[in-house]
């Protein structure tokens, strides 16, 4: 056996994986150059952008969407109040007004804001853009029956009273919501249920970007939501293509943040994954863009090949993977068993679980990452030489939990996330070695929050002490990132992505960031957050994670975009 | 013998009953089993087979103590051995890690021992296959001989049953209920259940292609004259069935169980392949070579390794059952 | 003789209508014999965050509180005249074969069936031809010669053929053809054969071979058997003792005979793999019937796993009534049965 298959990988890997890579060595980037600044710049017109995903869309409808990679590409062809900076480095994750003139105008308390729409800004079919379109669209946003897959920000702070859909609404022109106001065609006025200073942030959301009543099909708005960026639909087939072509009636003068270069943008739907990182390299295929960075055969191939490397960029996201400790399993309701697991994990073997440092991420030592503002570097539980685990200290902290020779408890993971199983076998290994033995069980992926993991009546019979989490920020603020995996307040009896944290301290300090203007003092106070949660050693965090991401030396204007939380910027892309 | 793997089992349903269509009646006592014996060991190809599936029995009962000598625990991680980038072992030829330590390498990113695993996956695969193939056998012969014996609304009942489960698209089916089973079920969780399930789908749903053989083997035996004669002796029905009847039909179940278990050792590595087998970290061949898909392209060893094992295996059984078919059947020589 | 394809033609439909029941009765029962609720079955069809009231909405308009009978009669209703679905502002007609309607995709079940259908068409169509034309000519050839050199190394051949696994040789020929001598570069992208017939075949090589390896193996074991039985049968003797010329008794007599349960098996065959080649197409990435099973079972996505299995069942079905027909057609005896 060990003959024929020595005979077999011979002849394979006589020439591993070299084979046709000489594709990828035009252009002139450097390894990580995008992640600083924008790589083959260039301002010429014309051509065909192809870009390839492995999935669909959870919906390409402004009302219907909450996929990071779908919040890039939306703004393509839909223009919200308020975006990210379309510059690479730190500046990316300031805000800027897009639909608005300026960001919001906000009362004393935090709870009216108010903007003014920018004079000119037109449709794809030339009618002008109003605020009450706007909120139509937020309106929308409240319809869950209808939109399910969006996030729910503006129903948890506007003062809907009970306001449930406009579809329902029997006002003229749908605009029943008394929580925004639109005095006159270009002002909009939101007024909230509790203070928010953040809200900016909010007025990023695709919820804001307009939809003309009478062209709205429900769900069928998705087919051919009506323009008002760079691009508009051609053709859309749901699971196969989708087509955008120039928008001839965007008007660059209202819109200094987007670029108007390749003449059409093909989306292949539905590409086998390892498919499309060869077409990548081979030139054929220009981006993926769901943005998760190359396979491992393909990560392989690039980081071993200088020609290849660099044209990659290992992008750092707000993503964090973490091990979710269930409080109400015990003994986990014992701190100093949480925090055992704390010190056992062996958080080096679930980096290379997951890819390694380039492919993979970082190290993680507490929640926030360097991208979030106000990010401190803590490390309260140090794990060891080689980050290995620290296995005295964990069998200190077993002894006083009562627990001198370990204890059993079950993992959770998802089915199909192959990188979140390696890193609970390597979970699993770790906690071995201080006498804790796991049982690791396989969730689908789809239910994991709604009828697993999410659900504490589930995770409290069935035992499940250890859940595999990765949580990427809706934004890089602590706000969208924090609120949903940390407030107490926001546990339901199922779907949800708060796992255990119960901190009567953390709720308190979250609600004194939300009326806290000034974003210096605003960040020390997440960074409290951070260190409380820490503290009470409810989570494992591991990995900050990165993706390789590729660019092929066709694409031009290729830069990271921090505030879009690590993908490309695909509102600039050119391939001439 | 390949059934239901991407095939509705043709051989199952054609070739046994072709070529033991000529066997039921020529099974005579004692001497049948020494005349077969004596083929089969001139049989040299066949022997040849049968060693290996001894071998291979013998290596998964043995498990613990061949990783113990030669191995390392299956679900230990050597990451010290694994470029933390690239992912792959560090040394070795084909970045298989392949060393005087680790007979056949070890699996990229963890770093565990390949020939561990392979060793003990040696184990579920066996285990499920054979179980799944007596459960089938069980179930089959059972139903085959009531529904030939009696025939009427019995053998129609049955008959019907038959063409039902022929009818489902059983791989796709297995899969679907592979998936949708979680949790906990009659009191059954992690890999009890999960080895359980797996018996259940591959045996329970195969049962139909062995009860029709049977049953037809039955059609044939009822009407002769050592049936009749203890019928008319006043023998009953149960008698009947299982002295008279079974000991004639015990050449062909044991042809078809022989030629069943490979066909089931493809479809449990087939399902744990498509993920929905027994899970990580108990090594299963099917798991495996999943393992090895998103890096194949480079390194292919990972692929080749498991690959192989459940080749060499399945041939083995195939040849080993061809042989004892040939040996059964002296037409087929 | 149509008293005949009146009998088989109802009974095959009785068939279907009893393995629809049982995979219905599978899919909707095991869930909650598991222990999970219909209010836990809609949850996965509202968003993240939905309330127990938004869950308890759905769960009626879906129906899942109700009966599995009567979800199962408006199942079948669906199939026959269509069904209509409510999503608040916009309501759907799916019509019939109505196959349900996939919620988590918001897509009715049928069409997305029937887009899938030409690439396993092309899929199993291709291999089918390959393995035919390959597999039988070599079990003959094999009879003809047994004892051979050829015979032996056509059997070692088709041995090897039937042990091994076809996830792995797909992958094995994917790393040796496409990734290694790059002589199929497309292989694991499929494009409608409309579209470019040369990219369709040129992509569809690896997958028609791989699978056609597997299968032919079998069909040639089969003939070769077959084949060895009939050789040995009493009429053969008579038509060679006639003095008719060997070639004659072969083709006419031994042959003919032989192919017979061949092709019942070939009928049947086509059949399973027109439901889905899953394992073939989960490793060349096809997107078949078979990937869209298996994509619809990682997905949860019921209503998609019960229409691809009744798909397959359904080919399966026609597939044997087919060839109880051809039968009756071949040999008026059997129409007494």
């Amino acid at each position: 056996m060990v003959a024929v298959g020595a005979a077999l990988a011979l002849a394979l890997a006589a020439c591993g994986g070299t084979g046709g890579s000489n594709s990828g060595s035009g252009g002139n980037g450097k390894f990580n150059e995008g992640n600083t600044s924008v790589v083959n710049a260039s301002t010429k017109t014309g051509g065909t952008l192809r870009i390839g995903t492995a999935s669909d869309w959870d919906s390409t409808d402004p009302a219907d969407t909450y996929y990071g990679w779908s919040w890039d590409f939306i703004r393509l062809y839909g223009r919200a109040l308020t975006m990210f900076k379309t510059v690479p480095g730190k500046d990316g994750l300031q805000l800027v007004p897009d639909l608005a003139q300026n960001l919001g105008q906000h009362s004393a308390d935090f709870k009216t804001w108010t903007y003014k729409l920018k004079p000119g800004v037109k449709y794809e079919d030339g009618t002008p853009v109003r605020a009450q379109d706007v909120k139509y669209d937020v309106e929308r946003t409240l319809d869950k029956n209808t939109f399910p897959d969006g996030p729910t920000y503006f129903g948890d702070f506007l003062d809907t009273k009970g306001y449930s859909s406009p579809y329902k609404d029997k006002t003229p022109g749908k605009l029943g919501l008394k929580a925004i106001e639109t005095p006159d065609d270009n002002t909009i006025v939101f007024h909230l249920k509790k203070a928010f200073a953040g809200f900016d942030y909010f007025a990023m959301l695709p919820a804001t970007i307009p939809v003309p009543q009478a062209k709205d099909t429900g769900t069928n708005y998705k087919l051919h939501p009506v323009s008002t960026g760079p691009y508009k639909f051609e053709s859309y087939t749901p699971g196969k293509q989708l087509n955008l072509v120039r928008n001839t009636n965007w008007d660059p003068s209202t819109d200094p943040n987007r670029k108007q270069l390749p003449d059409r943008i093909q989306v292949q739907i539905g590409v086998n994954a390892d498919d499309l990182d060869n077409r990548l390299i081979a030139g054929s295929a220009d981006m993926d863009i769901q943005g998760l960075g190359l396979g491992a055969a393909a990560a392989a191939k690039v980081q071993s090949n200088p020609n290849l490397k660099k044209n990659a960029d290992s992008a750092a996201t707000a993503r964090l993977d973490y091990v979710a400790i269930s409080s109400s399993v015990p003994p986990f309701d014992n701190v100093h068993c949480r925090k055992a697991v704390e010190y056992a994990t062996d958080k080096q073997a679930m980096q290379t679980a997951y890819g390694g440092p380039l492919s993979g991420g970082d190290i993680a030592t507490h929640l926030m990452m360097p991208l979030i503002p106000g990010n401190q570097d803590i490390n309260p539980y140090p794990s060891g030489a080689g980050n290995h685990g620290d296995v005295a200290k964990a069998k200190q902290e077993l002894q006083a939990c009562g627990k001198p020779n370990g204890f059993s408890t079950v993992i959770s993971a998802r089915t199909e996330r192959t990188k979140e199983l390696n890193a609970a076998l390597a979970l699993q290994q770790g906690l071995q070695k201080v006498g804790i033995k796991t049982e690791i069980k396989k969730f689908p992926t789809g239910d994991y929050f709604k009828l697993y993991a999410g659900k504490p009546e589930y995770v409290k019979d069935n035992g499940i002490g250890l859940i595999m989490m990765s949580w990427g920020a809706d934004w890089p603020e602590g706000f969208g990132y924090l609120q949903q995996i940390v407030d107490s307040r926001v546990i339901r009896t199922a779907g949800n992505t708060n796992l255990g944290v119960k901190d009567p301290a953390v709720d308190q300090l979250l609600d004194k960031a939300a009326v806290t203007a000034d974003t210096t003092a605003r960040g020390a106070l997440w960074a409290q957050i951070d260190a409380k949660v820490m503290d009470d050693a409810y989570i494992v965090p591991f990995l900050d994670e990165k993706h390789l991401l590729y660019r092929p030396p066709t694409v031009k204007n290729a830069y990271v975009n921090q505030g879009l939380n690590g993908f490309y910027d695909y509102a600039q892309l050119g391939v001439k | 013998m390949t059934a239901p793997i991407e095939v509705s089992g043709s051989e199952a349903e054609a070739q046994p009953e072709a070529v033991l269509a000529g066997m039921g009646g020529k099974v005579e006592g004692r001497s049948l089993g020494q005349i077969a014996w004596m083929r089969l060991r001139r049989d040299k190809v066949a022997m040849a087979g049968g060693v290996v599936v001894i071998l291979l029995v013998l290596m998964a009962i043995f498990a613990p103590l061949l990783t113990s000598w030669f191995g390392h625990p299956t679900s230990e991680f050597h990451q010290d051995l694994i470029d933390p980038n690239l992912q792959r072992p560090l040394h070795g030829p084909w970045h298989s890690g392949i060393s005087g330590k680790y007979l056949l390498g070890i699996e990229p990113t963890n770093g565990r021992d390949i020939f561990s695993r392979i060793v003990y996956g040696a184990r579920i695969s066996l285990l499920i296959a054979s179980l799944a193939t007596l459960l089938s056998v069980v179930i089959g012969s059972t139903l085959g001989i009531i529904a030939g014996y009696f025939g009427g609304w019995v053998d129609t009942l049955i008959a019907r049953a038959m063409d039902v489960f022929l009818a489902f698209p059983l791989l796709l089916f297995a899969i679907a209920l592979a998936g949708v089973v979680q949790g906990k079920v009659f009191g059954l969780s992690g890999n009890g259940l999960r080895i359980g399930l797996l018996i259940f789908i591959i045996g329970f749903f195969n049962w139909a292609y062995i009860g029709r053989i049977i049953r037809g083997q039955t059609l044939s035996l009822r009407e002769r004259e050592f049936v009749d004669a203890a019928r008319s002796m006043g023998a009953r029905a149960p008698y009947i069935l299982f002295r008279e009847l079974l000991p004639n039909l015990v050449a062909p179940i044991l042809v078809y169980s022989t030629l069943l278990i490979p066909t089931n050792i493809l479809f449990e590595a087939a399902l744990s392949y498509l993920g929905v087998g027994v899970n990580e970290p108990t090594p299963t061949w099917g798991g495996m070579l999943a393992q090895a898909v998103p890096i194949y392209s480079v390194d292919p060893w990972f692929m080749i390794v498991p690959g192989l094992a459940i080749f060499i295996t399945v041939l083995a059984f195939n040849l080993f059952g061809d042989g004892l078919r040939d040996a059964l059947d002296p037409r087929a020589r | 003789m149509v008293n005949f394809l009146l009998r088989r033609l109802l009974a095959a439909i009785a068939l279907l209508i009893i393995v629809s029941m049982v995979t219905f009765a599978i899919f909707f029962l095991v869930p909650r014999l598991t222990g999970a609720s219909s209010a836990d079955l809609a949850s996965r069809y509202v968003g993240k965050s939905a309330g127990p009231q938004a869950v308890h909405e759905v769960e009626i308009r879906l129906g899942l509180n109700r009966p599995v009978v009567v979800q199962y009669w408006d199942f079948v209703k669906g199939i026959v005249v269509g069904a209509h679905y409510d999503f608040g502002p916009s309501k759907v007609y799916c019509a019939p074969p109505c196959f349900g309607y996939s919620f988590i995709n918001q897509t009715p079940v049928w069409p997305d069936l029937l887009d899938r259908l030409p690439v396993t068409l092309s899929l199993a169509g291709g291999a089918a031809v390959i393995w035919l034309l390959f597999g039988v000519t070599t079990g003959v050839i094999s009879a003809l010669k047994r004892g051979s050199a050829v015979d032996r190394v056509s059997m070692g051949v088709a041995l090897a053929g039937v042990s091994l696994p076809i996830f792995f040789t797909g992958l094995l020929s994917l790393a040796i053809f496409r990734d290694h001598l790059q002589w199929f570069p497309g292989a694991g992208t499929y494009v409608g054969l409309t579209q470019n017939p040369a990219t369709w075949a040129a992509n569809l090589v690896l997958p028609w071979v791989t699978l056609a390896f597997l299968q032919g193996a079998l069909y040639a074991r089969l003939t070769r058997a077959g084949m060895l039985e009939t050789m040995g049968e009493d009429y053969i003797r008579t038509a060679r003792a006639k003095g008719l010329p060997e070639r004659v008794v072969i083709t006419r007599h031994a042959l003919r005979a032989t192919l017979t349960p061949v092709l019942t098996i070939f009928g049947i065959d086509l059949g399973t793999l027109l439901g889905g080649a899953v394992l073939t197409e989960g490793t060349f990435s096809l997107p078949g019937l078979g990937k869209f099973a298996i994509d619809s079972i990682n997905n949860n996505d019921l209503p998609r796993v019960l229409g691809v299995v009744m798909i397959g069942a359904f080919f399966i079905v026609i597939a044997n009534l087919v060839v109880d027909i051809l039968y009756a057609v071949i040999d008026p005896r059997v129409r007494l049965s």
